[in-house]
């Protein structure tokens, strides 16, 4: 009896004893193992031994990618710009026992850093370049970072810009800017159009005014061929003038004996006479 | 008690106990159940064939699985090699050759390029305790941030 109580404590012993001296360790984390309380080693993926009761894992690291966002914050630019920006960093632990024990929260340090040197990056830039050259303040990032971190152990992979965007107020100011200029741009078109209007009715005054001038001339160079004409067939003959001067003599006095006003209408006697008054004969 | 386990574990319980164990080693994290149940498997071969007071097989149990983990892990792990880095940075670049495109003479730092990407870029930024020229080649010992530390081949 006495025999099988210690032979199951023993077996109970050997179970608990191999179980904890073997340490199976998944692909993508590392183990780092403190004998008696000082960093021994690290262990890699796959089955590892350690020496039970006297070797410990305080730390299981990840060595996959990790993902820090870094909170946004309001950075303002060389120009005195209020924006607001914020990133994510990929970060990757190289050497695990260097970020467990070079820093107490490796994320918070890596964040704080990222949101500093965002900071004076964006500080030296000017809001119109901070808002278009994204890759540059990547790059800057990413080399101002990279001195910082190596004493702990870690990589930073990439960082990226996710918003840049500029404070509320700013944006206002910067709409109101667009607005202003598209309507000065609206302005200048209507303005431009009123004097071209202008232009093309003057235009049309002139070009009636120098037609009118032609017909004048046209009808004046009429006229005097007329009279020419007239003149030429008459040349020195009295007696047709006469007759067609008498015939609208009379016409004039019929119309005038036909007008309401007109009572008493007196002929000349001498109608051949009257006329030769006319023609101041 | 002890004459009544004596008398009643037969070869069988020991079988079926193994089984348990190898079975219990899917649900339980470490490789070491396993061993257990293999020894409780060949304890119960053995007692088909002859007689063992109870407190011997536990003895005899007890050491074989020991001896199985320590054959285990003496002789037969240690040549499964690993099939990948994936995951692990250093392991991944320590030892990787590639040749300087931008000289450290005269600077704390130069540059070299991989022929393929590492870690998802194929120019890094290095160090080294001895000048190297533009060309040479070199071999990653270290990584420190996002700098390799390098030792010319």
């Amino acid at each position: 009896m006495e025999g099988l109580s210690v032979v199951v404590a023993l077996v109970i012993l050997v179970i608990i004893t191999i179980g904890m001296g073997v340490r199976i360790v998944p692909q993508g984390s590392k183990h780092i193992v403190q004998r008696l309380g000082k960093y021994h080693s690290t262990l890699n993926p796959g089955m590892n031994i350690i020496i039970p009761y006297v070797d410990q894992v305080p730390y299981k690291v990840t060595t996959k990618d990790i993902v820090l966002d870094i909170p946004s914050q309001e950075v303002i630019t060389e120009d005195n710009a209020t924006i607001i920006a914020n990133a994510v960093a990929y970060i990757n632990i190289v050497s695990p026992e260097k970020a467990v024990y070079g820093v107490e929260d490796y994320e918070i340090a890596i964040q704080n850093l990222v949101q500093t040197a965002l900071r004076s990056i964006i500080g030296e830039m000017s809001l119109d370049s901070a808002l278009s050259s994204r890759d540059l303040i990547k790059a800057k990032l990413k080399e101002a970072i990279s001195d910082d971190i190596s004493d702990w152990g870690i990589n930073l992979k990439t960082v990226e810009i996710q918003d840049i965007n500029p404070s509320a107020t700013m944006q206002k100011a910067m709409e109101e800017q667009a607005a202003a200029e598209r309507q000065r741009r609206a302005t200048v078109t209507r303005a431009e159009g009123e004097k071209q209007a202008a232009i093309l009715e003057a235009d049309g005054r002139l070009e009636a005014s120098k037609r009118d001038a032609q017909a004048q001339i046209v009808l004046a160079d009429a006229s005097r061929e007329a009279i020419e004409r007239v003149t030429r067939a008459i040349s020195d003959q009295e007696l047709p003038v006469m007759y067609l001067l008498g015939e609208r003599y009379i016409g004039a006095l019929e119309n005038l004996s036909a007008s309401d006003n007109a009572k008493n209408i007196i002929f000349p006697a001498d109608l051949p006479h009257a006329i030769k008054g006319l023609l101041n004969r | 008690m002890l004459e009544w386990l004596n008398l009643h574990i037969a070869y069988w319980h020991w079988l079926v106990l193994g089984l348990l164990l190898v079975t219990a080693e899917i649900f339980v994290s470490g490789f070491i159940l396993f061993w257990f149940g293999l020894a409780a498997l060949a304890i119960g071969v053995l007692l088909m064939l002859v007689g063992i007071p109870i407190t011997a097989q536990l003895l005899l149990w007890a050491g074989l699985s020991v001896a199985l983990v320590l054959l285990w892990l003496k002789f037969i792990k240690p040549n499964w090699k690993d099939r990948t880095t994936s995951g692990m940075a250093m392991e991944a670049l320590t030892g990787q050759v590639g040749s300087v495109i931008e000289s450290n003479i005269g600077r704390p730092r130069g540059r070299l390029r991989f022929p393929a990407p590492i870690l998802g870029e194929d120019e890094w930024q290095f160090m080294s305790t001895s000048e190297i020229a533009i060309g040479e080649r070199v071999k990653v010992l270290n990584i420190s941030g996002n700098t390799l530390v390098v030792s010319p081949l």
